[in-house]
């Protein structure tokens, strides 16, 4: 798909800006808190209704606004021209897709599938198990309703459950909450499992094209427990029970689950260089853009917020040339990029307003300021 | 306005689906417009708050101790219909394809909100078990984690014995919904579909 304009309002610094796209790649260039990855987050928001940035829709409204919108035209493979409109309150979002208010998640993930690229993803091979969950929580959930609502049904039950363990309810009460933690576990731990089958291959595919080296990089899921079906999981949480009380936690579980990302078999987070590591990253997002596209037949938007910058010159090249010019690139950088990596069109960001510099056809009507109503 | 004016219109805004601008609207209506009307109004609502209470046996409405449905000796009463609240209630007999009892919990098990069995209405409908008053339980609670749990809890509380047969009704609910939000025809098909609960 390609974003071919989008609108926004009283969206973080930006009280309105309205731009149209051209080509294929977009430069914002600025300095850091203008509205650069504000830009990239409303465009990403589009995904999954939810930001890459925060978990709280109140801090995307402008200060002292009642109301953030954001408005965006693609060009999409399956619908053609489709107008898509969020609007974010306090009290939650609202998605009119070509004027048709959308009531059902599940009907609307994967339909519009963006991925970022972020300076934070370093973390995803480096940092807590906690990181890597909800990167292949996202993944997966964003492609299948499903697996969506199994992660939602878990965490709801786990929560449920988890109370009563810190109020000291009686066994009878957490049983209750046991049997639909297991049911959902059951579906959690299934969908992991055939996920990271299903993506290991990507991320192979892709650090091959990126880091242009022998090794082979893999992902494999880790477990924290694991059990046969629902009635094994009931059977394990039933089992646990006496430590869970005297813990006051659900102790063992999918939401303990990490994953482990390997070179030639062994883990890319002890024995993998720093630049292995870098390439790997990089290959991780690959991998979700393939992912995404094999999934639901839509060509993904890419959204890099300040990534090139960070990468030796040789890494950046293979990097380009592995996206391809098919699909669109949304980038942001402190500096303009180099000019072997193509025509961007180019926008200066200052104070969340936003000024057409180069590139493209007519500088003029691209960038409009005034009042809208969505 | 008047303080009056604004407490009224303050307790207004506290009922169900009424915003801000239809409290004020309604306030407007019942004291400037048809005064006439309000001191029946102000009767009818201390009348139905001092004669309508739960059926002693099933927690549906009731104007003394038995509600209509538990009146009404045509049902089958040995099934019985465990519901989360009145309006689930409604909804199933609006779709007329049932013709046993109910029983209304007034909620479900919910420890994020502190609701735990004591909060519900649940003693009535052991006793009513114990007694060997049931032959068949059929499920209606909503189809999401709370909802399970207390379908759950629920059965662990039944004899042992499988003399009471029950079934859990969820098809064609949309998941993560409760009764309240099908249509009748959903409701139908929902109740036909009802599969053994275990
Ligand atoms: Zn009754």
């Amino acid at each position: 798909m390609r974003l071919r304009r989008i609108t926004l309002q009283h969206f973080r610094n930006i009280a309105f800006a309205e731009l149209a796209f051209t080509g294929g790649q977009q430069f914002f260039v600025g300095a850091n808190g203008q509205g650069k990855t504000n830009l990239l987050e409303a465009a990403g928001f589009v995904s999954a209704l939810r930001s890459f940035r925060t978990a709280d829709t109140r801090v995307l409204i402008a200060h002292g606004q009642p109301e953030a919108a954001v408005a965006c035209d693609f060009e999409h493979e399956r619908f053609g021209a489709t107008r898509l409109v969020i609007k974010l309150r306090p009290g939650g979002k609202e998605v009119w897709c070509d004027g048709e208010k959308i009531t059902r998640l599940g009907d609307y993930l994967g339909r519009f599938p963006t991925v970022v690229f972020s300076s934070q993803d370093q973390q995803l091979v480096r940092g807590s198990p906690g990181l890597r969950r909800r990167w292949l929580d996202f993944t997966l959930a964003a492609m299948d309703g499903g697996y969506l609502q199994a992660l939602q049904a878990y965490h709801r039950a786990l929560t449920g459950r988890n109370a009563l363990l810190k109020r000291g309810a009686p066994g009878g009460e957490l049983e209750a909450f046991e049997r639909p933690l297991a049911a959902a576990a059951a579906e959690l731990q299934a969908g992991r499992e055939a996920g990271v089958t299903g993506l290991a291959a990507h991320v192979a595919a892709a650090y091959a094209r990126i880091a242009g080296e022998a090794e082979k990089a893999g992902v494999r899921l880790v477990p924290d427990v694991t059990a046969e079906n629902a009635v094994a999981w009931s059977g394990l949480f039933a089992k646990n029970r006496g430590r869970d009380q005297q813990w006051r936690t659900t102790v063992a579980g999918p939401h303990r689950d990490d994953l482990i990302f390997t070179l030639e078999e062994r883990p890319a987070r002890d024995f993998g260089s720093e630049g292995q590591q870098r390439s790997l990253v990089l290959a991780l997002r690959l991998a979700q853009v393939s992912f995404f596209r094999e999934r639901s037949g839509v060509e993904p938007l890419l959204l890099a917020d300040d990534v090139l910058g960070e990468l030796d010159p040789g890494r950046r090249r293979r990097f380009w040339s592995s996206l391809g010019s098919e699909r669109q690139v949304i980038a942001t950088g402190t500096s303009l990029p180099d000019a072997e990596l193509g025509a961007w069109e180019v926008f200066a960001v200052t104070g969340g307003s936003f000024q057409k510099t180069g590139g493209g056809p007519t500088a003029d009507h691209a960038v409009t300021t005034g009042p809208h109503e969505f | 306005m008047t303080p009056a004016f604004e407490r009224l219109q303050q307790h207004l805004k506290q009922l169900p689906g009424v915003g801000f601008r239809s409290a004020e609207r309604i306030a407007l209506h019942l004291l400037v417009e048809k005064p006439a009307k309000l001191a029946t109004l102000v009767q009818a609502l201390e009348e139905a708050a001092r004669s309508v209470r739960r059926c002693t046996r099933c927690g549906n409405l009731a104007e003394g101790d038995r509600c209509a449905i538990c009146a009404d000796e045509r049902r089958d009463h040995r099934i019985v219909c465990v519901v989360e609240h009145v309006p689930d209630l409604v909804a199933l007999e609006r779709s007329g394809a049932y013709r046993g009892g109910y029983h209304v919990l007034h909620g479900k098990l919910s420890p994020i909100h502190g609701v735990g069995p004591g909060d519900l209405n649940l003693a009535p409908l052991l006793q009513r078990v114990q007694a060997g008053e049931v032959r068949e339980l059929i499920l209606a609670l909503s189809n999401d984690v709370e909802g399970e749990a207390t379908c759950h809890y629920l059965t662990q509380h039944l004899p042992p014995d499988g003399a009471v047969k029950v079934t859990r009704i969820g098809f064609g609910l949309p998941s993560g919904g409760g009764v309240l939000y099908a249509d009748s025809v959903t409701l139908k098909s929902a109740l036909d579909a009802r599969r053994e609960y275990s």
